[in-house]
C-alpha cells in the first residue's frame, strides 16, 4: 500500500491531524511573539551573524575581507591575489541571491564552482550592484563579504550536484525541533535552495540519519539527478552540530529560529547563516508537521530548557511522529 | 493581556464602534429638516445630437455653489462619449466635455439636485473681482451682438444720463433704461444690443445685451450671466442677465423682470461669459431640453440645525468637486482589504505588497483600455530594455533612474500613438504609476533571472488577479458614495483586518503545496 497517496489537495482537517504548521501560523503564533523585531539585524546581517558565532566559538568560514564602499572594490583584485578560491556573498541578501562561489582564478578570469567564468569587470560589477542594495532585503545600501569557501564533506559524495549541501535545523526556545539536509540539483544550478529546485532530506534528530525527501512539494525518496537514494546518510559531527546550533540559538536571542550549516571537510560544522523566519518545506522533508513538536516544547518548564538538558528533548522530538 | 485574549475585545469594540457611528449618521441625516424658506430641486439637462464623425464635442456648464445655493448631488449619464472636467477660475465655472469616440446619435444627461434657501447662509468662496488689464478690456470690449462702440448705443447711453430719474448711480439708471425704454418683444424681436435700442422691443437676451453694451459703452465693465431661474417646469428655458462691476462686487441687474441688484434667491447662476449652456460642435441635430422638479427633503442635503464643529464628521458637507477624489480615497482600504485576503488567507504572491492596488487605482482615473493599452507596452518595452541594459553593466540607482526615463517616454508615446490612430486618451489616462511600473519591470527582471521566467510570470499573474479584483472593488462608485456618507463603515474594515492579522490558520494555496501530508486513503484504496 502506498503511504502517501498524491491527492491535488488536502482537507484543512487532514493538514491539522498531521501537525502542519502554516505561514500564518508560524508568523502568528512563533515569529511575531518570539522574535524581537530589534534582535532581526543579527540575522539579518551575515557580518553581525558571524560575529557572534565568533565570540561564542562557533566555527564559520573565515572572513578574507568585507567590501564596505564602492571605492574599495578597485582593491578586490588584490584582496583575492592570494586566494585560490573564494566566496562572494551579500551581507543582507536572502535565499542565497548574489552568491558566487569562484573555485580559481588567474586574476583575470574567474571561475565559478558551476564552470561559469567571469572577468575580473564583471565580478567588479556584480559587487557593485550588491553594494548598492540589489540583494538585499528593502533594497538598503549593503556590504560584500568575501570569504573562504567551504570544501564539501565526503559524506555527501553521491547526493549533491553542482554545489555544498547544507543543514538546516530549526530550534525553538534554543531546542532543536526539526532538521533536514538541503541538497543541490542541477535544476538548482547548485543552490542549496528548495524553491530553486535543490531536494531536501529530513535527518532523524536522535541519530543524525536522513531519510524521506522533498523535491518541489513533492515527496521523492531518491536524488533525481544521479538516482541515488537520499535515506540513511549518516551526518558527521551531529552532536557538535546541534549543540553548536542551540548555542547559537541562544546568543541570537531568537525564540524561533532557522541555523544553516554546512559540513567542511576538515573543521566539520560551520554555520553559514541564520534565518529569523525559515520555511516550512522541512515539514514535508520530515513528513510531520512541526505544530506538535512546538507544542511540547512550549509545554516545558523553564529548567527544562536548560542548556544541558535541550539533547534529551530533542531525543524525545525525534520520536514524534 | 496577550493578543489572542485582546482580539475578541478589540474586534467587538470596533464593530460597536463602526454601528454606533452608521447608526448615528444615518439618524442625522434622515431627521434633516429643511428650515423654512429652504427647498431641494432636482435640474435635468437633456442634450441629444447625432455626431458627424468622431470628435464632436458637448460642453455643459454646472450651476454654480452661491450663499443661496448648494449642488449637493450631481450625476451624469452618457455612452460612446469620453469626459473631461474643465474648471476655468476667473469666470467660476465649472464644465463637463465629452467628445464624441464614434460618429451618430448620442445623447447625454446630466442630473444636479440643488438645495436652495432663501436665507444666504452657505458658505462659498467670494469670488475674486479684481481684475487684470486684460481681463478689464475683455469687459469693455465690443462684440458681434453687444455693440458697446457703436453710435446708437452712444446716444442711448446720452438719453439714458438725462432721462432717467435722478438718483441712483449710472449702471442702476443704465439698467432702468432697458427694463422701462426697451419692451419686451415678440419672437422676432431683436436679439441683439443695437437692435434693441433701435426698435425699442427685445427678446430677453436682447435687453441684457443692450444693458452690458451700454454699460460697457460707459466703461463700467459688465458681463451676461446664464442660468436658471429655478421652479417646477418639464421644459424651462435658461434665464439671461447682466452683472456690472461696481467697486470690487459684480452687480446684477435684471431688465427683463426688473430685479436690480439683488437678485431673488431662485436665480441660479450657470456661465458668465453669455455662452450658452450647453454647446455642441460638430454634430448635427442637436437637442437640449432643461426640465427643474422639485424633490422631497431627503439625505444629502445640508441640515440646517449643525454648524458645530462635530460637522466636520460630514464628509458630504463638502463641496461636491471633492465627492468623487475623496469617496475613491475611502475605496482604497477595501483594496487593502482585497489584498490581505489575498495574500493571507488565499496565499497569492504579488509583486509588492500594495503595487495591485495602486496600478487598479491608476486604472480608475484612466479609461481601462487606453490604461492596459499603455501598460502593456510600458511592461515589454521596459523588460526589453532591462535586458539589454543588462550589458552596459549599469550602477542600479541609475539604472532604475533609466528605467523609470523609458517607462515616462513610452507613455508619452504610446499616447501619441493612440492620438495618430484617432483614439486620443483623456489626460488622466495617462497618470499610471510610474515609479510603480519602474520597480514592477525591475522586480519581474530579477525574478525571471534569479529564480525562473515561469515563477515570474507567477508573480505577474498574482499581480493581475488581485490588481483586477482591487479594480472591481475601486470603480464601485456606488460604495464609494456610501462610504462618504457613512465613513464610520471603516471601523468594520479595521475589524476585518485586526481579524485577517490574527488568522493563524492555513492559506488556500497550503492546501495544495502539503498535499502530500495528508493521511493514506483508508485500506483497501490503493494497492
Amino acid at each position: 500500500m502506498k503511504l502517501f497517496a498524491r491527492r491535488s489537495w488536502a482537507w484543512p482537517r487532514d493538514l491539522r491531524a498531521r501537525g502542519l504548521l502554516g505561514i500564518n501560523g508560524r508568523n502568528g503564533d512563533y515569529v511575531l511573539p518570539d522574535n524581537p523585531r530589534c534582535h532581526y539585524p543579527r540575522v539579518d546581517d551575515k557580518v553581525q551573524t558571524k560575529r557572534i558565532c565568533e565570540a561564542r566559538g562557533i566555527p564559520v568560514p573565515q572572513t578574507y575581507a568585507v567590501i564596505e564602499r564602492q571605492g574599495d572594490i578597485r582593491r578586490f583584485a588584490e584582496l583575492v591575489r592570494e586566494r585560490p578560491e573564494f566566496v562572494v556573498k551579500p551581507a543582507h541578501g536572502a535565499e542565497g541571491r548574489g552568491i558566487i562561489v569562484i573555485v580559481e582564478h588567474d586574476n583575470e578570469i574567474f571561475r565559478t564552482a558551476g564552470g561559469h567564468p567571469y572577468e575580473l569587470a564583471d565580478l567588479c560589477y556584480h559587487l557593485s550592484t550588491a553594494l548598492s542594495g540589489l540583494y538585499s532585503l528593502g533594497g538598503q545600501p549593503d556590504a560584500v563579504i568575501v570569504e573562504q569557501r567551504i570544501v564539501r564533506h565526503p559524506a555527501f559524495e553521491r547526493v549533491a550536484v553542482g554545489g555544498t549541501p547544507d543543514i538546516r535545523v530549526i530550534l525553538y526556545r534554543s531546542v532543536p525541533v526539526m532538521a533536514m539536509a538541503r541538497l543541490p540539483t542541477r535544476e538548482s544550478r547548485g543552490r542549496a535552495n528548495l524553491h530553486q529546485g535543490a531536494i531536501a532530506a529530513a535527518i532523524h534528530l536522535h541519530t543524525g540519519e536522513t531519510y524521506g525527501g522533498v523535491c518541489h512539494d513533492h515527496v521523492i525518496n531518491a536524488h533525481p539527478d544521479t538516482g541515488a537514494t537520499i535515506e540513511g546518510l549518516r551526518i558527521p559531527f551531529w552532536d557538535k552540530l546541534l549543540a553548536a546550533a542551540s548555542n547559537l540559538a541562544d546568543a541570537l536571542e531568537l525564540g524561533y529560529v532557522g541555523v544553516d550549516f554546512v559540513l567542511d571537510a576538515t573543521v566539520g560544522p560551520v554555520v553559514l547563516e541564520a534565518n529569523a523566519r525559515p520555511g516550512l518545506a522541512i515539514q514535508l522533508a520530515n513528513r510531520c508537521g512541526l505544530q506538535p513538536r512546538l507544542e511540547f516544547i512550549a509545554r516545558q518548564p523553564a529548567d527544562a530548557l536548560a542548556p544541558e538538558r535541550r539533547l534529551e528533548l530533542t531525543s524525545a522530538l525525534a520520536e514524534m511522529h | 493581556m496577550n493578543a489572542r485574549k485582546a482580539t475578541p475585545w478589540v474586534v467587538g469594540a470596533l464593530l460597536v464602534a463602526g454601528a454606533a457611528s452608521v447608526g448615528l449618521r444615518w439618524r442625522s441625516q434622515h431627521e434633516t429638516e429643511l428650515k423654512r424658506g429652504d427647498s431641494l430641486w432636482r435640474l435635468t439637462y437633456t442634450v441629444e445630437f447625432a455626431a458627424e464623425k468622431a470628435g464632436a464635442k458637448v460642453r455643459a456648464a454646472f450651476p454654480e455653489d452661491t450663499r443661496h445655493n448648494r449642488v449637493f448631488r450631481q450625476d451624469v449619464l452618457y455612452s460612446g462619449l469620453r469626459a473631461e472636467r474643465l474648471r476655468q477660475p476667473f469666470l467660476q465655472a465649472r464644465e463637463v466635455a465629452l467628445t464624441a469616440t464614434h460618429p451618430g446619435k448620442h445623447s447625454v444627461t446630466a442630473r444636479f439636485d440643488l438645495h436652495l434657501t432663501r436665507r444666504p447662509y452657505f458658505r462659498v468662496r467670494p469670488p475674486d473681482a479684481s481684475l487684470t488689464a486684460d481681463e478689464r478690456a475683455a469687459l469693455l470690449r465690443s462684440e458681434p451682438a453687444i455693440q458697446a462702440d457703436h453710435a446708437v448705443v452712444a446716444a442711448a447711453l446720452q438719453e439714458a444720463r438725462q432721462t432717467a430719474a435722478p438718483g441712483g448711480d449710472l449702471a442702476q439708471r443704465l439698467a432702468d433704461f432697458c427694463h422701462t425704454a426697451i419692451t419686451r418683444g415678440d419672437d422676432h424681436a431683436p436679439d441683439d444690443a443695437v437692435g434693441a435700442i433701435q426698435q425699442r422691443s427685445a427678446s430677453p437676451l436682447g435687453r441684457a445685451r443692450a444693458l452690458v453694451a451700454l454699460c460697457r459703452a460707459a466703461k463700467l465693465p459688465a458681463r451676461l450671466v446664464t442660468g436658471f431661474e429655478v421652479k417646477e417646469g418639464a421644459s424651462v428655458e435658461p434665464h439671461v442677465w447682466a452683472e456690472v462691476l461696481s467697486g470690487s462686487r459684480w452687480e446684477p441687474f435684471d431688465p427683463e423682470n426688473g430685479f436690480m441688484r439683488e437678485l431673488p434667491h431662485n436665480f441660479l447662476p450657470v456661465r458668465r461669459d453669455g455662452g450658452d449652456i450647453v454647446r455642441v460642435t460638430g454634430a448635427r441635430d442637436v437637442r437640449a431640453a432643461f426640465a427643474i422638479v422639485r424633490l422631497p427633503p431627503g439625505p444629502g442635503a445640508l441640515s440646517a440645525r449643525r454648524r458645530g464643529p462635530l460637522s466636520v464628521l460630514d464628509l458630504t458637507r463638502l463641496p461636491l468637486e471633492m465627492h468623487e477624489v475623496l469617496s475613491l480615497i475611502l475605496l482604497l482600504p477595501l483594496g487593502a482589504l482585497v489584498t490581505a485576503v489575498f495574500r493571507t488567507i488565499i496565499g497569492i504572491r504579488t509583486f509588492g505588497t500594495f503595487t495591485p492596488s495602486l496600478i487598479a487605482l491608476s486604472f480608475i482615473f484612466a479609461d481601462w483600455r487606453t490604461g492596459l493599452f499603455v501598460f502593456g507596452v510600458v511592461l515589454a518595452l521596459g523588460l526589453l530594455s532591462r535586458s539589454l541594459l543588462d550589458r552596459l553593466k549599469l550602477l542600479m540607482v541609475p539604472r532604475l533612474s533609466l528605467v523609470l526615463t523609458l517607462v515616462v517616454t513610452t507613455i508619452v508615446f504610446s499616447v501619441s500613438v493612440l492620438d495618430y490612430f484617432h483614439l486620443t486618451p483623456s489626460a488622466q489616462a495617462v497618470l499610471l504609476p510610474m515609479v510603480i511600473l519602474t520597480m514592477t519591470i525591475e522586480r519581474f527582471y530579477l525574478a525571471s533571472e534569479e529564480d525562473s521566467p515561469a515563477f515570474a510570470l507567477q508573480l505577474l499573474g498574482g499581480t493581475v488577479v488581485v490588481g483586477l479584483c482591487c479594480y472591481l472593488i475601486l470603480r464601485w462608485a456606488s460604495v464609494g458614495e456610501l462610504l462618504l456618507r457613512f465613513p464610520g463603515l471603516h471601523f468594520f474594515t479595521i475589524a476585518a483586518l485586526v481579524l485577517i492579522g490574527r488568522y493563524t490558520g492555513y492559506r488556500l494555496t497550503e492546501l495544495w503545496r502539503f498535499r502530500d501530508l495528508t493521511p493514506p486513503p483508508p485500506s483497501g484504496g490503493t494497492t
